[in-house]
Order: structure tokens, then sequence, then C-alpha cells
């Protein structure tokens, strides 16, 4: 009866919640007090019952056995999957190879001028500056493998994503039809993609490919959409009035108006591009992410360190780059295009004489091995921070507390409760936060977890993300308080978290696993580095975006700073802290799940398991957990529009 | 400058062309099966609030008639909500009218087809609209030559002649700058240069200038009188701002709730209001700037009067009248082609300042004399070339409204 005396305790003090609040708690309370005692007759047990449970993994593993069977001989496979395999393939091995004929002087020089023409000087040589950190740590080879599978999946997403935000910036139905699809895809984690995609392909470059367009196509779609209906309407009506068929509309209109969005979805598909290409090595592509995967395996922090650098330096290049271009793309006029001939020239030159003196591959005698030192600093740390140092305790000791004192207690907590009643503490929170309908989605999501017969798990990788969230949000809302506060403190903040929100969610395991050791407590922890700068970002700007005039007149009535911040800046911000709440919950979701490559166990460690052993349907249904635990944790954290509206 | 274009006013004073715009018994209603609500007299004659509360419809155009003739500045005016915009936009069908007929030089713009339609937008009406409406991402000069790429003519043609009329709006040295580099004045300079590059017979604006400073204001209606001046193109103007009604309309049509609750010209507004709400709304105009001695004067009694005393043309405003007679010290006599038609005296003038003058009468007086009524001209002088048959028209009525209250 947990949740009935939790709920009677929340809507005890009159005038503190509002009416609303009250009457829903109240509903819900008496649905409980006829359904609990029925369904605690029922089945008494605090797990799902087994009578509730569909065994999918039967059917999943004999459609997996099938596809397996037939990849070679059945029409769709030879006529649609096996020319969509083939052709990725092909695309990505002729990038590969162009890449390595240009050689990696003309890979540098070629890279340094686009970036010099679309972005400046600085970045032209922080481009060449990161290519040659690649050449230097040994990493030239797996560094362009990544290049050639990013270059063909951005192509894909980018035309894939175009195409559907187009149709659904220009028809409302399809508008309707698409925008929750991609909505909900944007919250889910990486992990979840995965498993699909190698069913139908197998583990492989193709796969890998798939996955990361599949990831990455969605702010594409959206953002194009977006642009295209955000268009300001009077420019429309003045385009129209000029008498413009819908051709000439769109072309000389609607698509120059939304370039800020369409290169802002370019710059988030090439993120989530990088992100998504560097965790597909765990189906097969090759290149940095899988160093890191390989390293990982074998706790070799010093080899993955080697390969996460240049994958730190392509993300944050490649986000600069594409974000320098895009702002001056939208202010200046478009460079003539015989600078453009001039750069390409030179590009030529540069490549065509690395050619002729044989700078074709990196030369062994320039790469420095860090692996080694960096793999004694850690043994040194291993042998002296790890535990016993005085006073504080060494990083192993907190992780092992950590994991005794909050991850074992909220596991076992949430795993001792019976199942309906975190069924309802879901929909009481996703109603007193939203509306019915999110409430009813997430109910339905969790329930489908049980269904799927990964109830412990999934309450397992949940205990994981709620101690997450919790160190992150105390975290990120004191760090965003502190910087929404201080000027000096965000000037100094900003450049660190602009490096942290580029990085792909794989390269937070290296550090923590050299700090921590492998388990659970390192998924967690990186999923609070992971998570942390999103929300102190949209803390920090919530707090500075409210309105001065409510500031200064609780100053003019001398309310002390910390009464500002809690009776005006705090309340006034509130929409924006939801929304901090949201993105951090859905950002730790993404990497407790990525912790399975380290330790982290639960839902994450089934899907590499299934990935690892051939046993897709285990990895199946746990990658459908996955998507039900990130709905129904979206759903719950969701404020409704009407509700932020009027927050703000 | 430019001398008159091809669409000024031919000089043949004495044509009785057809309107450029004519409109009758337009209405515009927003809301589910807005058709029914023209079409039923019982729901047509409701107020507005009646109307939403049982239908949930909300009529934006009511039953609104008037024709726009060659030439002529025809300004519609109201407070925000009163259905000016929606009027101005149904014109060239920007939103689809409900119900009614709207005819440019005699065709059915209703009755048009997609490609027959885009012809008029391209071609014989261009809008300028409140927000400017300008491209962000296209120079001065593309901007104003976007009509002309519309339209499929060639880049060399087309920049050439917006380049022509970007000077002719005084933005010499601005081609190459974009939208976002201007001030509110010179964009809606951009806007207006747009419009005029597809030659049009008719200019539409949808409240220009409310978005502009009360002296960059100032300075582009003069730049609309000089325009209007120099080309004698015909223009409708939506306004909520009365003073830039009266300064600019030789007519204008005062809406209120979707209709046109008076149309006249501005010393008809001003001097006659149909009713309360016109009245309520002109009280404060400065009325001895707006009416012209014709209005204030009377016959001559006595050929002392014919012969003596200061002399003014019939459409010199009362404020005119006022210094001449002041400095005289005697009554003015009103002149027109050697003839005297009336006199003004200081009671006279002083009545019309007060606000207690039977216009109507004087009005009536000038008509029973036989002479041209109404001839008015303010501070632009129009040039005769292009003074507008209507003024040929008598009014007679009292309350000059097409549209009976």
């Amino acid at each position: 009866m947990a949740t009935i005396t939790a709920t009677a305790q929340k809507a005890s003090p009159p005038g503190i919640l509002a009416n609303r609040a009250v009457r829903k708690l109240l509903i819900l309370a008496a649905a409980a007090a006829i359904l609990v005692p029925l369904a605690h007759a029922q089945w008494s047990s605090g797990t799902w019952p087994a009578a509730f449970t569909v065994d999918v993994s039967e059917p999943l593993g004999k459609a997996s056995d099938w596809i397996i069977d037939n990849r070679d001989g059945h029409p769709l496979f030879l006529y649609f999957f096996g020319h969509v395999s083939n052709a990725v393939v092909l695309s990505v091995r002729a990038v590969y190879l162009a890449l390595l004929a240009v050689g990696w002087a003309g890979v540098t020089a070629v890279g340094a001028l686009v970036a010099w023409r679309v972005a400046g000087v600085k970045l032209a040589l922080g481009t060449a500056a990161a290519f040659l950190a690649c050449g230097l740590l040994g990493m030239w080879v797996p560094t362009m493998q990544t290049l050639a599978l990013m270059v063909v999946a951005v192509l894909a997403s980018v035309v894939a994503g175009a195409l559907l935000g187009l149709a659904a910036g220009l028809s409302d139905r399809m508008d309707r039809v698409l925008r929750p699809v991609l909505d909900t895809m944007q919250v889910l984690p990486a992990f979840a993609y995965l498993l699909p995609v190698v069913l139908v392909f197998g583990i492989g470059v193709p796969a890998a490919v798939l996955a990361t367009v599949v990831y990455a196509a969605p702010p594409m779609a959206r953002l194009t959409a977006l642009g295209l209906r955000g268009a300001d309407k009077e420019v429309l009506e003045a385009v129209e009035s000029l008498g413009t068929t819908a051709r000439q509309r769109l072309l000389t209109a609607r698509i120059p108006l939304a370039r800020r969005e369409l290169l802002l979805g370019l710059n988030q598909t090439i993120m989530m591009a990088l992100s998504m290409a560097v965790i597909a090595s765990v189906i097969g592509a090759g290149g940095l992410g899988d160093r890191v995967y390989q390293a990982l395996a074998s706790v070799d922090v010093g080899a993955a360190l080697a390969a996460g650098i240049p994958i730190v330096l392509l993300a944050v290049v490649l986000d600069r780059v594409t974000g320098a271009a895009g702002e001056r793309l939208v202010d200046d006029a478009p460079a003539a295009p015989a600078q453009w001939a001039y750069a390409l020239a030179a590009a030529v030159a540069v490549a065509v004489a690395g050619r002729l003196a044989g700078l074709l591959e990196w030369p062994e005698a320039w790469e420095a091995n860090i692996a080694e030192p960096v793999n004694r600093a850690v043994d040194w740390m291993t042998a002296h921070l790890y535990s016993g140092v005085p006073v504080v305790g060494g990083t192993a000791d907190w992780a092992g507390r950590f994991t005794t004192w909050v991850l074992d207690p909220l596991r076992d907590g949430l795993q001792w409760l019976p199942w309906w009643s975190v069924l309802l503490i879901v929909a009481a929170l996703a109603w007193l936060i939203g509306t019915w309908r999110t409430a009813l989605t997430a109910v339905l999501a969790l329930a489908a977890i049980g269904v799927l017969g990964v109830w412990k798990p999934s309450l397992d990788t949940l205990s994981q993300v709620l101690a997450a969230v919790a160190v992150t949000l105390v975290i990120g809302f004191a760090t965003g308080i502190a910087a929404a506060r201080s000027d000096r403190f965000e000037r100094w903040l900003r450049p660190v978290l602009d490096v942290f929100q580029t990085m792909p969610q794989f390269v937070y395991l290296i550090p923590v696993v050299a700090l921590f050791g492998v388990g659970r407590a390192p998924a967690v922890a990186a999923a609070v580095v992971y998570a942390l700068p999103a929300v102190v970002r949209i803390t920090a700007q919530g707090l500075r975006q409210v309105d001065p005039a409510a500031l200064e007149s609780a100053r003019s009535l001398g309310a002390t700073s910390g009464q500002q911040l809690r009776q005006v800046q705090l309340p006034l911000a509130r929409p924006a802290l939801l929304l901090a709440v949201n993105q951090g919950v859905v950002l730790v979701l993404a990497v407790v799940i990525i912790g399975g490559l380290v330790g982290g166990g639960a839902l994450g460690y089934q899907v590499v398991f299934g990935l690892a052993q051939g046993d897709l349907a285990t990895g199946l249904v746990a990658g459908a957990a996955i998507v039900c635990l990130g709905l129904m944790l979206d759903r719950v954290t969701q404020p409704t529009g009407r509700r932020t509206a009027k927050g703000a | 400058m430019s001398t008159a274009t091809g669409t000024s006013t031919p000089p043949d004073t004495t044509r009785s062309s057809a309107p450029v715009f004519s409109v009758d018994g337009l209405w515009k209603v927003f809301g589910p099966k807005a058709g029914r609500v023209p079409a039923d007299p019982a729901l047509a004659a409701l107020t507005p609030a009646e109307l939403r509360s049982r239908t949930g419809c909300t009529a934006a155009v009511r039953d609104v008639s008037f024709d726009v003739r060659k030439g002529e500045v025809f300004v519609v005016m109201g407070l925000s909500g009163s259905g000016k915009s929606t009027l101005v936009r149904c014109l060239t069908r920007l939103i689809e009218p409900t119900a009614g007929t709207i005819a440019i030089d005699g065709e059915d713009v209703r009755a048009m087809d997609k490609a027959r339609l885009r012809e008029l937008r391209r071609h014989r009406a261009a809008m300028v609209f409140q927000h400017f409406g300008l491209l962000p991402h296209r120079t001065v000069l593309d901007n104003v030559a976007y009509g002309l790429q519309v339209q499929g003519m060639g880049r060399a043609e087309r920049r050439e002649r917006a380049a022509r009329v970007v000077a002719k709006v005084g933005l010499e040295g601005l081609e190459h700058r974009r939208p976002g580099q201007l001030s509110g004045g010179q964009r809606q300079r951009v806007g207006l240069a747009r419009a005029l590059a597809a030659d049009p017979e008719v200019l539409l604006f949808d409240e220009p200038f409310s978005a502009l400073d009360p002296l960059i204001r100032r300075e582009m209606q003069e730049e609309v009188v000089r325009l209007h001046r120099e080309e004698g193109r015909t223009m409708v103007f939506i306004t909520h701002d009365l003073q830039e009604a009266l300064k600019l309309g030789d007519r204008i049509a005062l809406m209120r709730d979707g209709r046109v609750v008076q149309l006249g010209t501005p010393e008809e507004i001003v001097g006659s209001p149909a009713d309360d709400y016109v009245r309520e709304f002109v009280r404060d105009v400065p009325r001895e700037q707006v009416m012209t001695v014709r209005t204030a004067m009377r016959p001559a009694s006595s050929s002392d009067e014919t012969d003596g005393g200061p002399a003014l043309r019939p459409d010199a405003t009362v404020s005119e009248a006022i210094e001449a007679v002041a400095r005289a010290g005697s009554a003015a006599r009103v002149m027109s082609d050697g003839r005297c038609l009336g006199v003004v005296d200081a009671e006279a003038l002083l009545s019309v300042v007060a606000g207690t003058a039977d216009v109507a009468a004087g009005s009536r007086a000038a008509g029973a004399m036989g002479v041209p009524p109404l001839e008015r001209s303010r501070e632009r002088g129009r040039v005769g070339a292009a003074a507008p048959a209507e003024r040929r028209e008598p009014t007679a009525p009292a309350t000059p409204s097409e549209e009976p209250v």
C-alpha cells in the first residue's frame, strides 16, 4: 500500500498543491483502492505475475533463424536488402579507398582548406591540427575508416531526413503522422537501434551504416519540417501576392527561409552520426569505435584513450566547422565560386604533391605511443588512488560505497515494490507533470516491459537511471544556478560545456573505467558526466531568461539574493527546470544502457550479450524493453505545453 | 524624376471608365460552414458576438460594397479587428472571399482560375505589407527584382529594371545590402519598390507604415503622395491612423466590425459623420485643416461682396481662409474661373472650427449653383491632368455613405 500512503501524504496539505493536482491524485487513489485489493488477492508476489508474461523469445529466435537461413536465398533479401547492403558496402569502401588514395597530407590539406573557406582561418588550423593528432596517435587508418562510414551515413541521413522533413513541412497530415514518431526516436537510446538492423543485415558494415542513418536522420527531418513550418507568414504571403507558383514559393522562399534550421539539422545529423558510428562498432563498424570497444573489453585504458582522443577531436572539429559554416552562410553573401575553385585547386595540388613525395601512409616513425604511459599512469592510480587514500578514501572505495549504499538499496527497493504500485507511482508522476495522455503512454510502456518478461533487469536499469539522474540534477542545478549568478563562472564554464556536449556517448566510458574500474557505479558516473552539460546549460539559460523586471521589482522590495532566487528566479524558470529534468533523464538512460559494456549489467548487458552470442532473441527483447523504458521516462518527465506556457 | 508611366491617368478628364476595383456584397466569414452565414439573412443580421455564439463563425468582412476609381487613393480605415486587412487580401484572393463579387476592370476576380489569378497578382495588383515581407537572404536589388524573376524575366533585364525602381524610392547605394542591415523605413521603401517594379495597375497597401516611427512614417507618407502625384497610380490604402487616412485619401471607407459605416471624402467624413461612432472617431481632427471654404461659404448677398475682399480658390482649406480673412479684416470671396461662387466671413469660418456649421447646406448651396463640387486640393498640389473624374459627380445627399447604417 506504499503508493496510497504516499499519495495521501501529498494530498493532505491543502493549498500547497494546485487544486487540479489534488483532484488527479484523488482520482488515482480511488482507482487504486478498487484495483489494488483485486490485484493483490490474485497475484500476491511482488514481481510481475507470470500469467501476464508473453514469451516472445521463442518466436523471435525462430524469426532470427529464418532470416539467417534465408539471407542468401529469399527474394526479399536477394532483390532488396541485398542491393541495399551491397550499395552501402561499395560506397563506404569507395570513400575509404579515396581517402587512402589522397593520403594523409592530402586529407589534412583538403580538410583544412574546406574549413578555411567555410569557417575561417582559426578553424582551418584547428582542423589540420586535429588530423595530424590522429596520425600522431597512430590512428590514421581507423580514423579514415570512421570518416568513410560517416560520409556515407551522413549523406544518406541528410537525403532521407530532408525528404521526410519536406513531406512533414508541406503536408499537415504527414506532419501529424511523422512528428510523434520522430519525437520518440529522438529520445530513444542508441543501443535500441542496433538489434533490429542486425536482425536483417547481420553484423557488419551495412548494419552499422543503416543503424547510423536511422539514428541520425530524425534531427534533419525534424528541423527541416520546423524550418519550413516556422517561416515568417507575412513573407510567404508577400511572395504569394507577387503571383508565385507553389514550386517557386518552395524554391525561392520557403527553403531559403529555412536555411538556418537546415544547417542546424546538418550539424546535428553529423554529430549524431559520429556518436552512432562509434557505438556501431558493437555491430561491426570498424574504425575508432572498434578500437575503443576492443580496448575496453580488455580494460586497456591506454589503448582506449589513444582511439578516444581522435573521436573527440573529430567531434569538436566537425561541430565547430559546420556550426561556423551555418552562421556564415546565414549572415553573409555566399562565397564567390571563384574562391572555391582556388581553394579546390590548392587542395588538389597539396594532395598530388603529397602523393609524389610518398606521404600516403602515415609514417610509423611519427607515431607517438601514448597507450603505455597512460597505462602506467592508470596502474599508478590503481595502486595509489583506488583505495586507502587517507580521509577521502579511494575512487574504488567511492564506487563501492555508492554501489552498496545507493544503487543496491534502490534496485532492491524497486524490485521489492509490488508491480502494481510501480505502475501507480509512474501514473501519478506522469499525470501530475503532464496530461492523462502522457500518463497512459508511460503506464502502457511500463506494462509492456512486464509483458516482455524483463521486469527485473528493467528495474535494475531504472534504479541506475534514477540514481544517476538524482546526482546529475543536484550537481547540475547547483552548477547552473552558480553559472546564472556569476558571469565570470559562466565565461569559464562555457567552453568546457561546449566540448563536453559534442563528445559521443561512447567516449565517456574511457575515463570512468580508468577511475572506477568496471561495474554499475562507473556506468552511472559516465551517465552523470554525459548528462551534466545539458542540464547545467538549460538551467543557467532558464534562470538568466527570467524577466528582469520581475527580478528588479523583487530587489526593490528588499529581497535578499537568496529570496530572489527562491521566490522569483526558480519559480519563473520552472519550465526550463522541467526541461532540464527531461533532458537529463533521456541522456542518462542512453549512457546507462551503454554502460552494459563496462559491467553496468541489466538491459544494456543483455543487448551486448545477445550480439556477442548471436542470441538475437534476448537482445531484441532487451532492446524493446529499452524502447519502452525510454518512452516511459520521457513521458513521465514531459511537461505539457500549456503548463510551460503558464509558467513562463 | 520620372514622368507619368504607362499606367498614369490619361489626360481626358471627362472619361467615365469602369472602376478599377468593383466590390459588391463582399463577405468573408471564418469558421465552420462559413458559407451559410451570408446566405441566410437571419444569420447575416446578427451582431458579431451573437454570430460567434450561435455558429462559431467570425465575420471579418460583412456585406461590403465599394468602387475604387482609376487614379484615386482609396483608403480603408478602421481599428484593429475591423476587417480591413482581410478586406484588402480578398481583393487578390490571398484570402478567399466567402460571398459577393469582386471585379477588376470589369473582370470577375472570383471566377479566375489559378493561372489567371497569378497573372493578376504578377502584373495588375501589387501589395505592400505592414511588416515588409522581404526575403532576408536576398539583397535589396534581388528583393525588388523578385517579382520580375517570378514572372520569368531574365537576370540582366530584371536587375536593370529593379535598379531604376530602387533609385525611384531613394535607396541608391543600398542595392547590395540585406534587409537585415536596413532601418524600418528603408525596408518599407524596398517593399514599395518591389511592388512598383512589376508596374502594376493598382498598389495595395496593408498598414504599410504602422510599424514605423512617427517621423519616418510622415516621411513615407510624403513618399507615397509624391509617387501618386508623379504616376497617378490607383492605390488602395489600409490604415488604422485617421491622420494618415485624411492626409492620403481621396475617399475613405470607415470600417467597423466588418462593415463600412461611412464612405466619402475626408471632408465629408469630418464634416458630416454618418453616426455617433464616426463622430467620436473624428472628434479631435483639426477641422479647419480638412474642411474647404466651399463647405463654409454662403451665397454672396450683395455685389459689394462679389467685387471686394481677398479671393480664395474653392479648395482652399478653412485655415487658409481664416488667415486671409484675418489679414484683410473682411469677408473673402471664393473664386473659380473668374466667377464668384460665394463668400466666407469670420462667422462662417469660426462655426466650422467650432463644429457647428451645417456642412450639407454648404455643399447643397454650392451644388445648387451648378459648380463642380468638392474640387479639393490638399497640400500635395495635385496636377490637373491627374485629377480623377469622380470630382465631377454631384454629391448631394446629406450623408454620403454608400452603406446606410
